[in-house]
């Protein structure tokens, strides 16, 4: 059987992009072989660990398990688009701060965790905190200096809210 | 690894759906959230030359009440189920257990008809390819031995579908669709108990899953689901448990339902257990007893992780703290 081919519109980072992909090719493998956008990791390839983490329509995903069709006409933000003009967002320099980042394989996916959980909640309770990136897999820290970035995260907002 | 290749189609109504199957007999694999299939066609435990997804089907997204039923669509996601005012209100049991389903990121993904549909698992079969490649194929993979219990002509891979308990416990009913037409059937005789094809779609029936029915639990009744894993944080169920208490105005027992999973190939009902306590009240003794009871019903077999007998200790204490959140008024 030809491989299918299907053309597939993705908003990647807040631009357009049209790619023609092969109907067997997940979102991980186009975002990383087809338009080169390699901070987001390869690192079960099944769904476990989390480093495939990307944003689907503002949503954490493992983009291992979402066929790149699955994705046509949706929003996708990987950790290429989370700086803005040449500046880390608060997160990265916080992870930075706080020791939350070692060898970094987790981090983007991390990063992208984070994001979601203080756009839907900007103060979360510690275990809200641990039961959102529950699915995002650390072998080297511990949690306990994400979990302290995060929590510091989460004040910093809301001083700033209630300033 | 790669995904192997396929043709890939997206139908827009259910007619459409139920069609590619007629054409297509079991030579396509039905595609709702994609976190397991994705994985098995990865490891090359399926290989189907068409994936249908069924995620362009509106009616199969529908949550809604009427006429005291509850009626769920399978292509509402996890995060669907759980964030739903009619399921939080009417049926927490059944937010619970998609709460427990995966990680966050499975969750936003992944479908409660998906769940439903869930195989069976064992730790020589959900393995991959090159993994399996080093014994002689399982039951399972279409081989004739067990590595597990391998004197048995028999396939013992664990049910470990979360939300199945707690739907069973509220008494759903499913329709299927296929070519022959449509019918329903409570969610409990959709389990084959057969490890190799588990539900009645798995053995071929060529249908689609496309309702799940719930009658709306009267306010005398409370359903609780729990569930042990190895990792709180993502992990399968080592043993989860559904329990319903209904009682009268005396706290004594009216009815009990008592649903295991992780303890065979097919959701358990311990009805042993569960008549032990019809008109007693739920106290201290008889959760202790009602629990044991539940315990020595159960026949594991160690399909993943854990010893039979450890299984066994967790089970009881599983049933006990299900039974104590379901008797609490």
């Amino acid at each position: 059987m030809a491989i299918m081919k299907k053309t597939i519109k993705l908003v990647v980072n807040g631009e357009t992009r049209e790619i023609a992909v092969e109907v067997n090719q997940t979102l991980l493998e186009v975002l990383r072989e087809d338009l080169g956008l390699t901070g987001t990791k390869k690192g079960c390839n099944q769904g476990e660990c989390g480093a495939c983490t990307v944003l689907l329509d503002g949503k954490p995903v493992s983009s291992c398990l979402v066929l790149a069709v699955k994705a046509d006409c949706k929003s996708v933000m990987t950790i290429e688009g989370v700086a803005k003009n040449g500046h880390l967002d608060q997160i990265q320099e916080t992870f930075n701060e706080k020791g939350a980042i070692q060898c970094g394989f987790c981090t983007p996916g991390m990063i992208l965790t984070t994001k979601n959980l203080l756009d839907e909640n900007p103060a979360p309770s510690t275990d809200e905190i641990k039961e959102a990136i529950a699915g995002n897999i650390c072998r080297c820290t511990g949690y306990v200096q994400i979990i302290e970035a995060i929590t510091a995260l989460a004040k910093a907002k809301n001083a700033q809210g209630g300033a | 690894m790669r995904l192997p290749e396929f043709a890939y189609l997206a139908p827009e109504d259910l007619q459409e759906a139920i069609n590619l199957i007629g054409k297509y007999k079991n030579q396509y694999a039905i595609l709702a959230g994609g976190t397991d299939l994705m994985i098995k066609m990865k490891q090359r435990l399926r290989n189907a030359p068409y994936v249908i997804s069924l995620d362009q089907i509106a009616p199969l997204k529908t949550i809604r009440e009427e006429a005291s039923r509850i009626i769920i669509g399978p292509m509402n996601t996890l995060d669907e189920i759980i964030n739903s005012p009619i399921i939080k209100a009417k049926l927490p049991a059944l937010r619970q257990a998609a709460w427990k389903v995966g990680s966050p990121l499975l969750r936003a993904v992944a479908t409660i008809g998906g769940n439903i549909c869930l195989n069976t698992r064992c730790r020589f079969y959900n393995q991959s390819d090159f993994w399996r490649l080093s014994r002689e194929k399982c039951f399972k993979a279409g081989g004739h031995i067990c590595h597990v219990a391998n004197k048995m002509a028999v396939c013992y891979s664990g049910f470990v579908a979360d939300t199945v308990p707690a739907l069973i416990a509220y008494n759903a009913i499913i329709t299927l669709a296929g070519a022959g037409g449509t019918r329903k059937l409570p969610l409990a005789d959709f389990y084959t108990g057969d490890g190799r094809r588990p539900n009645q779609i798995q053995r071929g029936s060529n249908e689609i899953l496309t309702e799940i029915e719930i009658p709306v639990p009267g306010d005398d009744e409370k359903t609780v689901y729990c569930k042990y894993r190895v990792r709180e944080s993502i992990d399968f169920p080592v043993v989860g448990a559904a329990v319903t208490v209904k009682k009268d105005a005396r706290q004594q027992c009216l009815d009990a339902r008592i649903i295991l999973i992780g303890v065979g190939s097919a959701p358990l009902e311990a009805k042993l257990a569960r008549d032990k306590m019809v008109g007693r009240s739920l106290d201290a003794d008889l959760i202790a007893e009602v629990a044991a009871t539940a315990a020595a019903e159960i026949h594991p077999v160690k399909t993943d992780l854990v010893a039979p007998s450890y299984k066994r200790k967790i089970a009881r204490v599983v049933v006990a703290e299900a039974l104590r959140a379901a008797g609490e008024a």
